[in-house]
């Protein structure tokens, strides 16, 4: 059985390397089944993994956040290649290719009109920087509701 | 956090939400910010920023104020 404190580096970048590869979150039993573990020691890895908001749980249990991933679909779908992902927000949208490393277009739209604000980043730099980013809470209250931050 | 065409359209938003107007950065800033924020994710070693080092990320990216204090 894994040591607790192993396993969740282990279980971290199993779901990050799953949802890069594949496009989706693996569900609990695929992490449990996939990493050798109990359900019960995945849960609580999930837990914890979850007390800096970077991996958020639905009721369920399942993964509905692994930032800059949504495991759900959003209004900010970032393409990379032939690959594509969403983001939870405009911030971690623009997180998936900083993170990858990689040239992405991010189908952003205006949070008011919606008019399309589509987003290129080649060689690591924004090929265009129009628009405005606003942050609705203070930083201070950011998860305490973080759908709507 | 949404991306505008402008302030005004943030503005027209917070009112048909009734929100106060929150904290704005260019696109540029947000790059950037997200570059400091999830550069390192995908580390073997990587941890969650302390309160005082999200702080340092933001004003290294101009971020300053009531509105991105987290400490103190």
């Amino acid at each position: 059985m894994p040591r607790t404190d192993l396993l969740d580096p282990r279980l971290r970048l199993f779901v990050y390397r799953q949802m890069i590869r594949t496009g989706r979150c693996p569900t609990v039993a695929e992490m449990a089944s996939s990493l050798k573990a109990p359900l019960r020691n995945i849960r609580s890895s999930l837990s914890r993994l979850s007390e800096s908001h970077a991996f958020m749980p639905q009721e369920n249990g399942e993964l509905w956040r692994v930032a800059p991933f949504s495991a759900i679909p959003t209004a900010f779908p970032v393409t990379v290649g032939k690959r594509s992902w969403f983001g939870n927000c405009i911030w971690d949208a623009l997180g998936i290719p900083a993170m990858l490393g990689k040239d992405a277009r991010i189908g952003a739209s205006c949070g008011c009109c919606n008019l399309a604000m589509p987003i290129e980043v080649r060689a690591g730099k924004l090929l265009s920087t129009r628009g405005v980013i606003h942050i609705a809470v203070p930083a201070c209250e950011w998860y305490k509701d973080v759908a709507f931050t | 956090m949404l991306l505008f065409r402008s302030e005004q359209h943030i503005a027209r938003w917070c009112k048909q939400w009734k929100r106060p107007r929150g904290g704005t950065l260019s696109l540029a800033q947000g790059w950037k910010l997200a570059q400091l924020w999830y550069g390192d994710r995908l580390s073997q070693h990587w941890q969650p920023k302390t309160a005082a080092e999200a702080e340092s990320v933001f004003r290294q990216v101009g971020l300053v104020g009531e509105f991105w204090k987290l400490t103190g």
